[in-house]
């Protein structure tokens, strides 16, 4: 016997979930861009789309967030801190990729300095994840050994049904079990079984990836440069990335009042890393690319011991250059 | 394929016989419909390349990054008329020098691709004039003539509207030819002259920065519109700014390498009196 949620009922359980003070937030199909957005019924929500543009890393790190306000008088610092309002949510229909890549994440910002940006609003979201039936020419996440029904940083995975009709459902934890309470009456025992996940062809082997990458002879390889030749260098792959963390810390104001805010940053750009002094150890796109690559399959895992890689393909997917993780390591098993 | 068959002998040619050390073209991507940048040097590489329809990308970027042309050699690259444009803006604009540049010139209708007469920046100066005369379908884009019937603030609505997805991830920047400087104004942190945060009034100072910016610059090759992640029609506002330099001062961008920049001279006979 399996539990069902059939997608009939689902309107009912996003009204329960609000009338419990929870946001429901879940995919979202706009004009131009798909993301995960706030909705108030179960008819905007979207589950054809393969997985939407935007991660959901932006809905724990957004790209802009203030962090304190100062004023400052004459003998006194005034400043007021600005932490996220408590504000519980259930994420519903977030793909296996995005939801691992929140727990990649998580070592990272617990390890020396606990960011209660992050951890305030991952404490009060509820993932609830759906396995994935289908799959571009750019998802990858069986070539980091991870799965189209990966339960990392989930809640709850569900499994759709044929048609649509709804989806079974696994409850993980007991943050997954405590919002699911609240819909029970809507989950229906059944002998149905759910449609099998896609198969992701495995585009590279990552053991020899990772072999190559952890050589220190291989830190100045020409391959860098060859493959990093057509790199324009923006930003768009670290930032649709559901895993890259990177962020700079700005004052915004004059010498007497402003407010501090804690932006996306890049290591694609030259600034990332440029010294006051004008010098810049990373002054070429093709050293900045490498740091990319390195630091997600060499660095991260050394000191958390997982990839900074959840196999989403969003850097390739929407390269302006059609570059991207992929054909690097492929490139790279290769070699 | 007659063309790129042609190209590719050519290609061949100029790097055997030393004329120049790189050509820079197109070779297929990751799927079928997705061309990327190709570095031609060596005989094996002209033959990765690809000429068709879908080789959109403007390359003549590439020229400019990482002082590909400070040995003073010759490098051939790929161009549709717009980015021969940008050769001869980027000439005039002395970032480069255009004796340096051997143009493989192209251009399609529908899938049909079609070989360009001329080598050198100079020799399309009859095929721009002919383009300035009779400007591409694509300048009478419906979205634009949308935005064009809107009041100032459904205008300004729809652009915030737009400018709310920025996230300052500069591939408008990256991608674009004109976009060369050493150190863009958004990365100079002292003075802060523009907000760092791409929240609305941060994503509105950047983009409209970079619209005057390109004011009588922009040859609307598209890589910017392109380049956006997250789907900004960002070549609407080079459009309509392209159009006012048109109108206002007779500039059609790109038409020779010594086409005097439209917004960065003056003339003492000027009848305004402030010049800004």
């Amino acid at each position: 016997m399996t539990r069902i949620l059939f997608s009939d009922k689902l309107d009912n359980c996003v009204a329960k979930w609000r009338s419990a003070g929870m946001t429901v937030i879940g995919p979202v199909q706009g004009e131009s861009l798909s993301s995960y957005a706030a909705v108030e019924k179960a008819g905007d929500l979207s589950f054809g789309m393969v997985l939407p543009d935007r991660s959901l890393k932006e809905l724990f790190f957004p790209q802009t967030e203030p962090m304190l306000r100062y004023t400052i008088k004459k003998n006194e610092i005034e400043t007021a801190d600005f932490t996220p309002p408590a504000a519980p949510r259930i994420i519903f229909g977030a793909r296996p990729c995005d939801a691992s890549g929140l727990a990649i994440d998580d070592p990272l910002f617990g390890w020396d300095y606990k960011d209660e940006y992050w951890f305030q609003r991952r404490n009060e979201s509820v993932i609830v994840t759906i396995a994935c039936t289908k799959a571009d020419d750019f998802c990858m996440c069986t070539s980091l050994k991870q799965a189209p029904d990966c339960t990392k940083g989930s809640d709850v995975l569900l499994r759709p049904l044929d048609n649509n009709r709804g989806w079974v459902v696994e409850e993980l934890t007991d943050r997954g079990r405590e919002a699911f309470t609240l819909i029970s009456e809507h989950i229906k025992e059944s002998d149905e079984t759910a449609l099998p996940t896609v198969e992701v062809p495995e585009k590279f082997n990552l053991d020899t990836c990772v072999a190559w990458l952890q050589n220190p002879d291989n830190f100045d390889s020409k391959f860098w440069k060859e493959i990093s030749m057509r790199c324009i260098g923006c930003a768009s792959c670290t930032y649709l990335c559901p895993t890259c963390h990177c962020f700079d810390i700005q004052d915004e104001g004059d010498t007497y009042s402003g407010i501090r805010r804690k932006n996306w940053d890049s290591c694609s750009f030259a600034l990332f890393t440029m010294h006051t002094s004008g010098h810049n150890p990373r002054a070429t796109q093709s050293a900045r690319w490498r740091q990319r690559i390195m630091h997600k399959f060499n660095y991260f895992p050394g000191k958390f011991s997982v990839n900074s890689c959840s196999g989403c393909g969003r850097c390739s997917r929407q390269c302006p250059v059609d570059m991207g993780i992929t054909e690097t390591l492929q490139e790279i098993s290769k070699l | 394929m007659i063309t790129q068959e042609k190209y590719r002998t050519t290609v061949k040619e100029l790097l055997a016989n030393g004329t120049i050390k790189m050509a820079i073209g197109y070779r297929p991507g990751s799927t079928p419909d997705r061309r990327r940048p190709l570095f031609i040097r060596t005989s094996e590489e002209a033959d990765q390349l690809v000429l068709d329809s879908t080789c959109i990308t403007n390359l003549s970027g590439y020229l400019v990054t990482e002082g590909l042309l400070s040995d003073e050699k010759q490098v051939g690259i790929f161009l549709r008329p717009e980015g021969i444009r940008s050769i001869n803006i980027l000439a005039a604009e002395y970032q480069l020098n255009v004796d340096q540049i051997v143009i493989f010139g192209f251009d399609s209708t529908g899938r049909e691709v079609r070989p360009l007469q001329g080598r050198n920046a100079g020799d399309f100066s009859a095929l721009l004039t002919e383009i300035k005369e009779n400007p591409p379908l694509t300048s009478k884009e419906p979205l634009l003539e949308r935005v064009e019937k809107m009041n100032a603030k459904e205008r300004f609505d729809f652009w915030q509207e737009e400018f709310s997805r920025c996230i300052k991830c500069y591939a408008c920047r990256q991608a674009c030819p004109m976009c060369y400087c050493r150190r863009c104004i958004v990365d100079s942190n002292q003075p802060q002259w523009i907000n760092t945060s791409s929240h609305t009034l941060g994503n509105f100072e950047w983009n409209v920065v970079r619209a005057f910016h390109l004011s009588g610059r922009c040859v609307q090759c598209g890589n910017c519109d392109r380049a956006c992640p997250v789907n900004i029609p960002l070549r609407l506002i080079n459009q309509r700014m392209a159009k006012e330099v048109v109108d206002g001062f007779d500039h059609f961008a790109g038409l020779s390498p010594t086409q005097e920049p439209v917004l960065a001279s003056f003339k003492k006979d000027d009848t305004e009196t402030f010049i800004l």
